[in-house]
């Protein structure tokens, strides 16, 4: 990758990573956009769509409330999808190693959200008087500061998987020895277990849940075998 | 009994009661005791706005819930008793001597008050109400949602499990 | 009940606010919450007080809005809507706070119901049902994208104007049918969906190994139910990605 490439990489990061929370919520920062627009910067929306399908399906578990504590799915979806378009799609593991990867750094993301939080609490504090004054320049600055620090919170995210998580992977995948068959089974067999027991908890309280969600099942599968 | 939990929470009703106890409690009813919200017509209107279209929210000021008291704990369905401070729920006990026990599910910020726990924060003296209610027999514990740990009165007092 | 504003919001100011919304959490934090966001998306109209930026009223209005407040960010237009309204009438500063605090639960509970615990989850198992199905990129994306912020923009502007117009008696407005009823009917389309669709993503993205489509389908049912039957205690992502982890170094390291 050449240094406008990885440049132009962070940035889309940083805004997917503002996306999550601060600006504009549109979840563009769900993996199955993120992780294809991830794809798409490195030539291959097809290869970002399926590891963001993937991702996906872990993501149905985390619903973003408030105060909660979550996983970062924007720059780590982006992430995944553009590695494995990039150097996973058509390697034994690539999937598998991909997703990997964008887990962990959801996860660090999450965390680094958590510190983001409470940075901007020790802001908050610093001008709580001008604040609670009326201050229209405090008020205005605050969230201004928040908006700046949540894009480079995204972009060093986006920048240190580029330098650390991509020689890693291109290594793994090297060394790598184990039937192609069996690497996405993984995945998907772990992805489809969490999506099916979000959808359960998220649902469960809905009348003739069972019901509704067999109905589905009988018509999914009719397809699946039809085709 | 059907009340299942007495719960002091300056949110009133919000989503870590509605969804957090309301779904594995299977929460039917709950029980709102406030002297100002019980007569004030546009906020009653809102918090009934806050729970889904099953759920029944009983409003009451500490006078009436004190009367009424039996007959929520004879109802077949599972409800839960919300008061927004310490104070009511103390009126509350001295009034009806039938609560068994408390939980403390949210105290927030404001001036004067010190962190206890990531969502208890108290003044010296409604910490020593809380001991008062103790004192009485009363067992308090303080738990947000259901998959925390319920805290013992010493352990939220001395701030431990504060995360 | 909706009578005239005394000052009327230009439609210019109120294109402003709704800007602002969407940037609402951006100094979202563990003290204040939306607070400072609450303030910072009522500016434009504050300024409608009597003596305009430089004003006694404007200030002291725009310190109360920035205290503490907690709601779900898109209804959380309705309380910006209402407050700006409460404000442009002067009412009393204790009646606002009361008015604040009451806000917060509801808005909270409802939206939080239906917009993370409800629009998202179904718009997402709509996106994966279109890839299960053979979409493309673009097919995927806009499906989700679509479905998803046509009610989302429409959310938060429905708020903005309905607070705007209703203020302090803006429960009655909140009882529309979608936001009481909205959660259920979205929940049970998303029960079809995800029935239908998982099996097809399952195939579609499996499609190489079907040699092991028996044990993958065992993972996925003893996996799902377990992970469902720790309500939560678990986080299942964090158990995969532990999985996976172990697995890509058994292998690379043999």
């Amino acid at each position: 990758m050449n240094p406008v490439a990885i440049s132009a990489f962070g940035v889309l990061g940083g805004l997917l990573g503002l996306d999550t929370v601060s600006f504009p919520q549109a979840m563009l920062s769900r993996p199955i956009v993120a992780a294809t627009l991830g794809g798409a910067a490195m030539g291959s929306p097809a290869a970002g769509l399926l590891c963001g399908a993937t991702l996906e399906l872990f993501a149905l578990e985390t619903l973003p409330i408030g105060a909660a504590r979550y996983p970062e799915w924007g720059s780590a979806s982006m992430i995944g999808g553009g590695l494995y378009a990039l150097q996973g799609d058509g390697h034994v593991g690539g999937l598998l190693t991909s997703v990997a990867i964008a887990l962990l750094c959801a996860w660090l993301g999450g965390w680094s959200m958590v510190h983001l939080r409470k940075l901007n609490a020790r802001w908050a504090e610093r001008h709580g008087d001008a604040v609670a004054s009326g201050s229209r320049k405090a008020i205005v600055g605050l969230q201004l500061y928040g908006l700046a620090a949540d894009f480079l919170r995204g972009a060093v995210l986006t920048l240190a998987a580029v330098f650390v998580a991509m020689p890693v992977q291109a290594t793994v995948l090297r060394t790598l020895e184990v039937n192609a068959a069996l690497s996405r089974a993984v995945v998907v067999a772990t992805a489809t277990a969490v999506a099916l027991s979000a959808v359960w908890k998220i649902f469960r309280a809905v009348p003739h849940a069972r019901a509704l969600f067999l109905a589905g099942v009988a018509a999914g599968l009719a397809v699946a075998l039809a085709r | 009994m059907a009340i299942e939990l007495y719960r002091i929470d300056d949110r009133l009703i919000h989503g870590q009661v509605v969804v957090g106890w309301g779904q594995p409690l299977g929460l039917a009813f709950i029980v709102l005791v406030d002297d100002e919200v019980a007569g004030s017509d546009w906020e009653q209107e809102l918090y009934r706005m806050g729970v889904p279209p099953e759920m029944h929210v009983y409003f009451e000021s500490v006078d009436t819930a004190a009367v009424r008291l039996g007959t929520y704990q004879e109802d077949q369905r599972p409800g839960l008793l919300l008061t927004a401070d310490i104070n009511t729920m103390i009126r509350l006990v001295d009034a009806t001597g039938s609560i068994p026990a408390v939980n403390v599910g949210g105290i927030h910020h404001r001036a004067g008050r010190s962190q206890r726990l990531r969502y208890v924060f108290l003044t010296p003296q409604e910490a020593d109400d809380l001991r008062q209610l103790a004192k009485r027999g009363v067992l308090v514990t303080a738990q947000d949602v259901p998959a925390a740990r319920p805290l013992s009165l010493d352990e939220l007092l001395a701030g431990e499990g504060n995360r | 009940m909706t009578t005239k504003l005394p000052v009327t919001v230009p439609w210019m100011t109120q294109a402003s606010m709704f800007v602002r919304l969407l940037a609402i959490q951006a100094s979202w934090n563990y003290e204040g919450m939306l607070g400072n966001g609450i303030a910072f998306c009522m500016e434009p109209a504050l300024r409608l007080l009597p003596g305009g930026v430089d004003g006694v009223e404007y200030r002291a209005a725009l310190g109360r809005q920035s205290q503490y407040f907690n709601a779900n960010p898109y209804l959380a237009s309705v309380a910006v809507g209402a407050l700006v309204r409460a404000e442009l009438e002067h009412e009393e500063p204790e009646r606002i706070a009361r008015f604040r605090k009451a806000l917060c639960g509801p808005l909270g509970s409802v939206g939080d119901r239906l917009v993370w615990a409800a629009l998202l989850p179904t718009c997402a198992l709509a996106a994966l049902a279109v890839f299960g199905w053979g979409g493309g990129a673009m097919a995927t994306v806009v499906t989700f994208l679509g479905f998803y912020n046509a009610i989302n923009l429409a959310l938060r502007a429905w708020g903005l104007r309905v607070g705007l117009r209703t203020g302090i008696q803006v429960a009655h407005s909140l009882g529309t049918r979608f936001v009481r009823h909205g959660p259920r009917l979205l929940g049970s389309l998303a029960l079809l969906l995800a029935g239908f669709g998982l099996p097809l993503v399952v195939q579609r993205i499996v499609q190489p190994g079907v040699a092991l489509l028996g044990g993958t389908l065992a993972v996925i049912v003893v996996g799902g139910v377990l992970l469902a039957r720790l309500h939560g205690r678990v986080e299942g992502w964090k158990v995969a990605l532990v999985a996976q982890v172990a697995l890509i170094l058994l292998w690379a390291v043999k």
